[in-house]
């Protein structure tokens, strides 16, 4: 019988599943998972009950054949009210217990949603020490990234590629997102390479994390999770700047949040 | 003759003494340098006047460099205080929301600066925030004023940051809420960030209004509501203030 997290995020929300057994391509993670994932809806609710729905009905499931079931993200509370999920965990908690539990030497986790920005601080153990969190300011978030990629005129995707190529580098003196779109569009409009701007966001994203890391402070080792994760040029910088490499967790890094529910899930579920 | 070169809008106001004779105002673009001979042409025009009459030029502005060697170029907040305090001589405090600035500036007895605080690091309660708000709302900035007003309530916008604060609107409308009511909660927004600035001067006295932003009465009698003491009026357009300091500075020099 199955363990389920659901972690509802800003502009996607996923589902997994855990049970005994092993998942082909991903034996070190020692269970089996299942996951998927969609776009948000309006409604946290709706969101919750798409992404396991879909999830469930892939694999010939239901409801009833979860044994405990952890929400995470926005709406947390009323996923779990709702009579979706039996418990509901903070997102910190849950990043830290996933990122921990795919690999238990790691104590830095740099996660960067679609919102917000976080350094979460774990024990050897696996236990939340501190964090801090960035949910204010566009800067810093995958908001950001989006905000650039379309005046940049390239997909989310392509953002980190086209960075990595570059072979100069524009100086982006605004933090803000809006005031760094006119810098960007006058750069553009100077006939300066895309690949040197989009080298230029990736300086400021990594400025901002960094800001953001020192305050909590960084132990070795470091992963990083959430979708930025996959942008190959912010994760170098940032590896750059922490004179270190990051741990790349072994499943999709936009899962680590979903995946550490479940597995919260499955303590709680083995509790009772 | 001042000439503020805005990181929105470049103002130009031509003074007879410490008259008023004639203004104009156009889009900062990336050719300002050469469109902004025009609109002085303009403005000379509309004054009767050629180059020759003019005594003495002052440039300020974020972008007041493009000056080059044209005139002599003063700060923003030197000019707005200058204005404020020359016009409005019981003011202690001028709250200026430029295009992509908040200022708030103490003033003593004799209207010299003793303190200013100012916000451009962050587009938030801007001219740029509400030119972003309302192109997402589909109201054009100039037609604020008037969606406000025909507003029953305020839709409250819990964002400060401009980016999140325009997917916030996006999902207000489709969700189904008025355009009108998401204006009216757009104009408090606003009001509540300048307001929460312009506190931490806490005078209590006397205070003006100015730059672009004020020239939408829906924020400024927002901003009145929540600021304690009388708020003087600034005698003319209160966007052209910044130049209007400027000429009079120039003037000054000119002596």
């Amino acid at each position: 019988m199955p363990f389920a997290g659901i972690d509802v995020g800003s502009l996607t929300a996923q589902a997994v599943l855990i049970e005994d057994g092993h998942t082909p391509m991903l034996k070190s993670i020692g269970v089996r998972l299942l996951s998927h994932s969609i776009r948000v809806q309006p409604n946290p609710l709706d969101s919750a009950r798409a992404v396991m729905g879909e999830l469930l009905a892939e694999h010939g499931l239901g409801w009833d054949d979860i044994t405990f079931c952890v929400s995470t993200g926005y709406g947390r509370d009323s996923v779990q009210a709702e009579g979706l999920a039996n418990a509901n965990v903070s997102e910190i908690s849950c990043h830290g217990t996933g990122a921990h539990t795919l690999a238990p030497r790691v104590r830095t986790i740099i996660d960067i949603g679609g919102q917000d920005a976080k350094v979460i601080r774990v024990s050897e153990a696996g236990d939340l020490m501190n964090f801090v969190m960035n949910d204010k300011c566009a800067a810093g978030t995958g908001r950001f990234l989006e905000v650039m990629s379309r005046t940049l005129g390239v997909g989310f995707e392509e953002l980190g590629p086209l960075a990595f190529r570059a072979r100069g580098r524009i100086e982006l003196s605004s933090r803000c997102s809006i005031f760094a779109e006119t810098e960007v569009l006058h750069y553009l409009q100077k006939g300066v390479e895309k690949s040197d701007v989009a080298a230029g966001v990736t300086k400021s994203m990594a400025d901002r994390l960094m800001a953001l890391a020192r305050r909590v402070g960084v132990e070795k080792e470091v992963m990083m999770t959430g979708g930025v994760a996959k942008n190959v040029a912010v994760r170098s910088e940032l590896e750059k700047m922490l004179g270190l490499r990051m741990l790349s967790p072994s499943i999709d890094p936009q899962l680590v949040g979903a995946y550490g529910a479940a597995v919260l899930a499955r303590r709680n579920g083995e509790l009772e | 003759m001042g000439i503020d070169v805005g990181n929105l809008l470049t103002k130009v106001a031509i003074l007879d003494g410490d008259v008023l004779v004639a203004s104009g105002t156009m889009d900062t673009t990336g050719n300002v340098a050469r469109e902004i001979d025009g609109l002085i042409a303009r403005v000379l025009a509309d004054a009767g006047l050629t180059p020759g009459d003019i005594g003495a030029t002052a440039f300020t502005g974020g972008n007041a460099e493009l000056a080059d060697g044209r005139g002599v170029v003063e700060d923003a907040v030197t000019c707005v205080a200058a204005a404020g305090a020359y016009y409005l001589p019981d003011v202690n405090l001028v709250v200026d929301i430029g295009g992509q600035s908040i200022t708030s500036i103490l003033l003593d007895a004799d209207g010299d600066v003793i303190n200013f605080m100012r916000n451009d690091k962050c587009a938030s309660g801007s001219g740029r925030f509400l030119e972003v708000m309302s192109q997402a709302v589909g109201v054009g900035v100039e037609s604020i004023s008037d969606a406000a007003r025909g507003a029953t309530g305020a839709v409250s916008i819990s964002s400060q940051c401009g980016v999140f604060a325009e997917s916030e609107v996006i999902t207000h409308l489709n969700a189904g809420e008025e355009p009108a009511e998401i204006v009216a909660g757009l104009c408090d927004s606003v009001a509540s960030i300048v307001a929460a600035q312009a506190r931490r001067f806490t005078t209590g006295d006397c205070y003006t209004l100015t730059g672009g932003v004020t020239r939408v009465d829906a924020v400024v009698s927002r901003i009145k509501e929540k600021l304690d003491g009388t708020c003087h009026d600034f005698p003319y357009d209160p966007g052209l203030a910044a130049c209007i300091g400027a000429a009079l500075l120039a003037g000054l020099d000119d002596l």
